[in-house]
């Protein structure tokens, strides 16, 4: 018999995997652009997957993420373009004072329910966006934080130099991805999956509910702000758009592309609306009618996420396999 | 439009077919070698959106300027083709879009066609990836006056904000001299750009004219769809003069709502962007004698040259030329003359120590020549001027220019006060 | 804050004539694209993203219906019907595999054609501003109503939104079609129980929706400059309308959009600079007081 591993212990192995492999990525194909896109994929990663964590785990639509990713772009970049703070120090900062939002603003919106939630979250995205477009002294309005992000070296890492910030940025993604798993896998992380199946039974079994979503919400917003934080890192700027309704759009369109209920999903969307983004944009510029049908195609026929749709399948077919054992089961009894 | 992208465009696009075919194979293999006989360069810009028309009209511009390069020989054995990208207008997909033009297309040169805030992100790009790079379509002085700015291989071929602020003040300050204008009012859109234009040219309009009094500013939003709030509180506040710093479509909007209520007689309207093609042939009532900067056209600077590149631009597009499109071809003008001193090489510190100070004799230039101008990196002798719109073709005349001299000085005294020098 | 220039606004008739007048300009076109908004929540539950981009194609459609014909009324109608038309063959073939399914599918499906008529509009059109031009029948000196000055065209423009308000809430509440209408909101098995065809009833109400966009859009092209993407801004602003005024409810809407209309014009004169601002700070009040806003019927 096989020894059993605890579930903890195969996910800390899945995610050295996944560094590990991430890590040699470069060393195998030693080309800039595949960093440059992986980095991409890390920081919009981010943002999907935990968009994730209240759309798909709670159930909680959330219109207005992208206001938490922004937040900690801006944090982070205001931090050290004041050349007070190490990146260490700015990051856990941005982190921290995103939380605080996410606080602030979710004690408000999870007292709403479902559609009505979905709209406060964009009335305050917009309102945090409308905020940094005004406040031009503190943010650039809309130019941005100008003239680049300064990245001083700290215990010997010097991000300045592109290869370490690759590995700097990769190692950041597989620990918040370790966080989210064993969110996803905890007591906690099943209670969101009650909730979002039925939030009356919850309440009954004496779940907080409030409680629970705030808690999630926050949760869920810090991890943005990491995402943010590698964008601003990257581009060595923070920009309003950030915090613009359509990058909460485009998270949403990368949750479902990849689908929902995998815990993997948003990441396969991130890579794939990316990808998709990237060439599409290169071979034409009617980038807009053939990602729109693209859409059409994965909403109309798929009708799911591609993670989503191929688990099922797999799911079906060992389904399938395990039937005809099942059906002679039976009949060996008679017999 | 579609046929405009014909031609070199159109080979651009298939090699960025293959190219994308083979990396999707293989990774991200490097496709065009260091020294590779087509030299390639990169355009970010905005080609879908409400500022589209910015993307297109300086592709346009850079190929037919690439065309002309091409036929004539090109530099060094070599040949240019121009790959150009949508950023979509947003500056993180600006800064992703120039990164891979170098790295994964083999763009040796950039010219960085992107609105104000999407140049600077690839200002930064500049600085991680040093290739030449020439932003034509962002006006924000700070991009090359401020040194924290400032990146060795990064140029700027565009107007500059606070050049038309002073030869703005400059003009309109003679004329509210000479009708007693002293009520002003301005009407400008809410972001960065807008405001900074607005704020310098009311303050030289002061400097010239003391007499000068700021009533009332309103600020409509970017891209807003209505003015008539705006409108009617000029009604209520009755300046003698307006300035505006709207531009493109929202100036479009806002004179012809304008229009509804006669308003644009009761006072003199200033406009930073009046002047410029596509906006004039939109409005579809054109008051006459309103007051705008030099955006472009086609009969100022009067030099054969001008014209040339006027009628060839409209036989490609069908439009008459932007002030994008005049600035996208003086900077392949740039590129192609340091490109010709180097013998083709495209080092991007070898191109940067040719265009600091290079002078081209321009059709566009005031006198003969238009200058880069080696301390900060940005074009001085361009068009700086103030016409009046009359309701016939082109829309407007009696350009009376400043001098530059003057428009340094005042520069110069700018830059000391913002800490810049 | 300039609240005293605001109070003295208010104490003189010429300068309150014209803001309220203002203000109704700037509501009433919202109202056309709120309306159909909220018409089509109310009884299909799904929210049309794509709005604004029918909007849009209305403009364009009056725009080049205009150049062609040189009608006024041709254009208005072009506009309204082309997109009524659009709309019910984007309900049929799309919007309807995706009723009852999750709200980020349909979220998904307008985003979709968001994308594609945009990127359609400056294929067809070009990227470069467009005006279509104002008729001659309003080329006329404002209108001047106690010392207030209002241009005939937004009269005209005030007028017809406030006859389509009227003509809406008659048709929904004096009508058998209403009738129906209004039952199909509650309770569409039923509806369809007893026999009334429920397919075309969506397909119907999606169209009148459509048409209210493509109206605004074609009353809009006189005075708004046409470009790809111009749907965008108007998409927020009618939605903060239809949340305000309560998803569903026509009346609602309407309150609402004067009530938006005023704030950006007595806003302009009173707090120029908070206008934006004070419209999210609104819909967030109304959602976390009443979150089936204004006259909307209380989520079930």
């Amino acid at each position: 018999m096989m020894p059993r591993i605890a579930p903890a212990y195969r996910d800390v192995i899945l995610a050295g995997a996944g560094l590990l492999a991430l890590l040699l990525l470069p060393v195998l194909f030693p080309h800039p652009a595949l960093r440059d896109f992986v980095v991409y994929v890390i920081a919009y990663g981010l943002l999907a997957m935990s968009l994730n964590l209240l759309v798909g785990f709670t159930g909680l639509v959330s219109f207005g993420h992208a206001a938490y990713f922004a937040s900690g772009a801006y944090v982070f970049g205001l931090l050290m373009q004041s050349g007070q703070v190490s990146v260490p120090v700015a990051m856990l900062a941005a982190v921290g004072g995103t939380a605080l939002l996410a606080l602030a603003i979710g004690a408000i919106c999870v007292r709403l329910q479902e559609i009505y939630f979905a709209f406060i979250t964009l009335a305050f995205q917009m309102f945090i966006h409308s905020v940094i477009l005004t406040w031009v002294g503190l943010t650039g309005g809309d130019q941005g934080l100008r003239g680049g992000i300064p990245r001083p070296p700290f215990l010997g890492i010097d991000l300045n130099d592109a290869r370490t910030l690759y590995a700097f940025c990769v190692v950041v993604f597989v620990a918040c991805m370790l966080v989210m798993r064993q969110i996803a896998q905890s007591p906690f992380g099943y209670t969101l999956r009650m909730i979002r199946d039925n939030p009356q039974r919850a309440n009954f079994v004496g779940v907080n509910v409030p409680r629970v979503k705030l808690a999630i919400f926050v949760i869920a917003s810090s991890i943005a702000s990491v995402g943010g934080i590698v964008l601003a890192l990257f581009v060595s700027g923070a920009y309003p758009d950030f915090a613009f309704w359509t990058t909460s759009g485009e998270a949403i369109f990368m949750i479902m592309l990849g689908g929902t209920q995998l815990f993997i999903g948003p990441l396969v969307g991130t890579v794939m609306l990316q990808a998709l983004n990237h060439y599409v944009t290169i071979l034409t510029e009617h980038h807009g009618i053939v990602l729109g049908s693209v859409i059409l195609v994965f909403v109309l026929g798929l009708r799911r996420g591609l993670a989503d749709y191929i688990h099922d399948w797999a799911m079906s077919r060992r389904i399938r396999r395990a039937a005809p054992d099942q059906r002679e089961a039976p009949r060996d009894k008679l017999a | 439009m579609a046929h405009v992208t014909d031609g070199l465009h159109r080979r651009g696009v298939l090699k960025g077919a293959a190219a994308g075919t083979a990396a999707a194979l293989a990774g991200f293999p490097h496709i065009a070698g260091a020294q590779a006989k087509v030299i390639r360069i990169g355009m970010p810009t905005i080609l879908s959106g409400r500022v589209a028309i910015l993307g297109t009209s300086s592709r346009a511009a850079a190929q037919l300027a690439i065309k002309q390069f091409n036929e004539a020989g090109g530099a060094g054995g070599r040949t240019v083709e121009l790959v150009d990208r949508d950023s979509k207008g947003r500056p993180d997909e600006a800064a992703k879009v120039t990164r891979d033009l170098i790295n994964n297309d083999g763009c040796e040169v950039i010219i960085d066609a992107e609105a104000s805030s999407g140049s600077f992100a690839v200002q930064e790009v500049i600085r991680d990836l040093p290739v030449l790079c020439v932003h034509t379509c962002s006006e924000t002085s700070s991009l090359t006056a401020d040194p924290k700015i400032h990146v060795k291989t990064a140029f700027r071929c565009a107007r500059q904000g606070i050049h038309d602020a002073v030869a703005g003040g400059k003009y309109a300050s003679g004329i509210s001299k000479t009708k007693g204008l002293k009520r002003w009012m301005t009407c400008s859109p809410d972001y960065a750009y807008g405001r900074d234009n607005t704020a310098e040219f009311m303050e030289f309009a002061k400097k010239f004219d003391p007499a000068i009094e700021v009533v009332d500013q309103v600020w409509p939003k970017l891209f807003a769809p209505d003015y008539t709030e705006n409108l009617t509180k000029i009604l209520q506040v009755k300046p003698q003069a307006i300035y505006s710093a709207l531009w493109g479509g929202d100036l479009v909007t806002f004179i012809e709502q304008g229009n509804l209520y006669r308003l644009f007689s009761n006072f003199d309207f200033f406009s930073g962007g009046l002047g410029d093609g596509p906006v004039l042939t939109a409005i579809k009532q054109l008051p006459p004698g309103m007051n705008t900067a030099y955006r472009y056209n086609r009969f100022y600077p009067d030099k054969p040259g001008n014209l040339a590149f006027a009628e060839a631009y409209n036989k490609l597009t069908n439009q008459e030329p932007t002030n994008w499109a005049w600035q996208n071809s003086l900077a392949c003008q740039f590129i192609f003359e340091a490109l010709k001193r180097t013998g083709g090489k495209t080092d991007g510190a070898a191109l940067a120590a040719e265009l600091k100070g290079m002078k081209v004799q321009s059709p566009f230039a005031v006198e003969d020549a238009i200058t880069m101008r080696d301390t900060d990196h940005t074009i001085i002798g361009y068009p700086v001027a103030w016409g009046r719109t009359v309701t016939k073709l082109p829309y407007v005349e009696g350009f009376s220019p400043v001098a530059w001299s003057e428009i340094i000085e005042f520069e110069t005294q700018w830059k000391a006060s913002k800490g810049y020098v | 804050m300039d609240l005293q220039a605001l109070a003295g606004c208010l104490a003189s008739t010429s300068c309150a004539v014209t803001q309220a007048s203002t203000g109704l300009i700037v509501g009433m076109l919202l109202f056309l694209v709120a309306s159909g908004l909220s018409l089509i929540f109310g009884v299909l539950g799904v929210i049309n993203f794509a709005h604004g981009a029918f909007y849009m194609l209305g403009a364009y459609f009056a725009f080049t219906a205009y150049a062609v014909t040189g009608s006024f009324a041709l254009a208005i109608a072009a506009g309204a019907l082309g997109v009524a038309v659009f709309g019910m063959v984007f309900e049929r073939l799309f919007m309807s595999r995706v009723y009852g399914r999750d709200i980020l599918m349909q979220l998904l499906v307008c985003y979709a054609f968001i994308l594609i008529l945009d990127d359609a509009v400056r294929t067809i059109w070009g990227a470069e501003y467009r005006m279509m031009g104002m008729p001659d029948a309003f080329a006329l000196p404002p209108v001047e109503i106690a010392g207030g000055f209002i241009p005939g065209y937004y009269l005209f423009m005030i007028g017809t939104s406030f006859a389509v308000a009227v003509l809406l809430w008659l048709g929904i509440n004096k009508t058998r079609f209403g009738k129906v209408v209004r039952a199909a909101a509650i309770n569409p098995q039923m509806v369809a129980a007893l026999g009334t065809n429920t397919t075309a009833l969506y397909a119907g109400v999606f169209g009148v929706g459509s048409l209210l966009a493509g109206m605004a859009g074609a009353l809009a092209a006189p005075i708004r400059t046409l470009t790809p993407g111009m749907g965008l801004s108007i998409l927020i602003e009618s939605f903060i309308v239809t949340v305000i005024g309560g998803m569903g409810s026509i009346v609602g809407a309407f309150i609402a959009a004067v009530l938006i209309g005023f704030t950006r014009s007595f806003g302009s004169i009173g707090f120029p600079l908070f206008v934006d601002g004070l419209m999210f700070g609104m819909m967030a009040l109304v959602l976390v007081v009443k979150p089936s806003g204004l006259l909307g019927r209380p989520a079930t």
